[in-house]
């Protein structure tokens, strides 16, 4: 198997910022009138129905939560230092 | 405090027994509220009153402003950081970006709570409600939440 290469730090750095970005107003407009797909939704709706049952509280959601992103944050490239954050300050 | 001793049931009981109009928002919200994804952060909508009582509540789990509350309002929002970080918004009222203005003390009054622990509260949006925070910011990531909050409301009715 062909080993994953991590991106550079440039590509990562293009990469946030596509997905940091403020859309418009008529971007924002078009992507609440999309519709969503009925492939999507089933599937949005499986996981939530397995969180909400494996997990049926908040506070156990809320918990999982926490150790959900310290695994993420223990699995991130160990040569970068510190795991980038997935849900950074707007 | 490092961030390993951060007791985030006793964070939301500190907060609850404050009186502070506090909701929680963002993805922390969500996880919450069903929709596992993943943060590293809280995120608040305070009551533009209530900064200090607030700040004391936090205060208890080592969590310490980045701002005075003076200059919390001015701003419109500051953070609370230890090993752990909350990002706090104070506005009275927030656009989104396609020009929704969003009123906390409405946003308030529709709130529900959500049981954390034994006998611990955390306030939340209305579901219509945290989509429209989610269009504060209008970035791409965003839009999937919405998208999944959608579904998500989809199924509570």
């Amino acid at each position: 198997m062909k080993p994953i290469r991590v991106p550079s730090p440039g590509a990562l750095a293009r990469i946030r910022e596509i997905s940091e970005r403020t859309l418009t107003a008529d971007e924002m407009r078009a992507a609440l009138a999309a519709p969503i797909a009925a492939a999507e939704e089933e599937e949005t709706l499986s996981l939530i129905r397995w969180f909400k049952g494996r997990y049926p509280t908040p506070g156990e959601r809320l918990a999982y939560g926490r150790r959900a992103y310290r695994r993420w944050a223990a699995a991130q490239a160990p040569e970068s230092g510190a795991p980038v954050d997935p849900d950074p300050v707007e | 405090m490092r961030g390993s001793e951060f007791d985030e049931v006793e964070f939301f009981r500190a907060i609850a027994a404050s009186e502070a109009r506090a909701l929680l928002i963002g993805r922390r919200a969500l996880i919450a509220l069903g929709i596992p994804v993943l943060t590293a952060d809280y995120d608040f909508w305070v009551h533009i009153d209530d900064i200090a009582s607030f700040n004391g509540a936090a205060e208890a789990q080592g969590l310490h402003p980045t701002r005075t509350p003076d200059e919390a309002r001015a701003r419109g929002r500051f953070a609370l950081e230890n090993d752990e970080r909350v990002d706090v918004l104070v506005a009275r009222s927030v656009p989104t970006v396609d020009g929704v203005h969003v009123a906390f003390v409405e946003v308030w009054s529709r709130r529900r709570t959500l049981e954390v622990g034994a006998g611990v509260q955390v306030a939340v949006p209305d579901l219509d409600d945290l989509i429209l925070t989610k269009r504060f910011g209008g970035r791409p990531k965003d839009l999937e939440d919405i998208r999944l909050l959608e579904v998500l409301r989809k199924e509570e009715t």
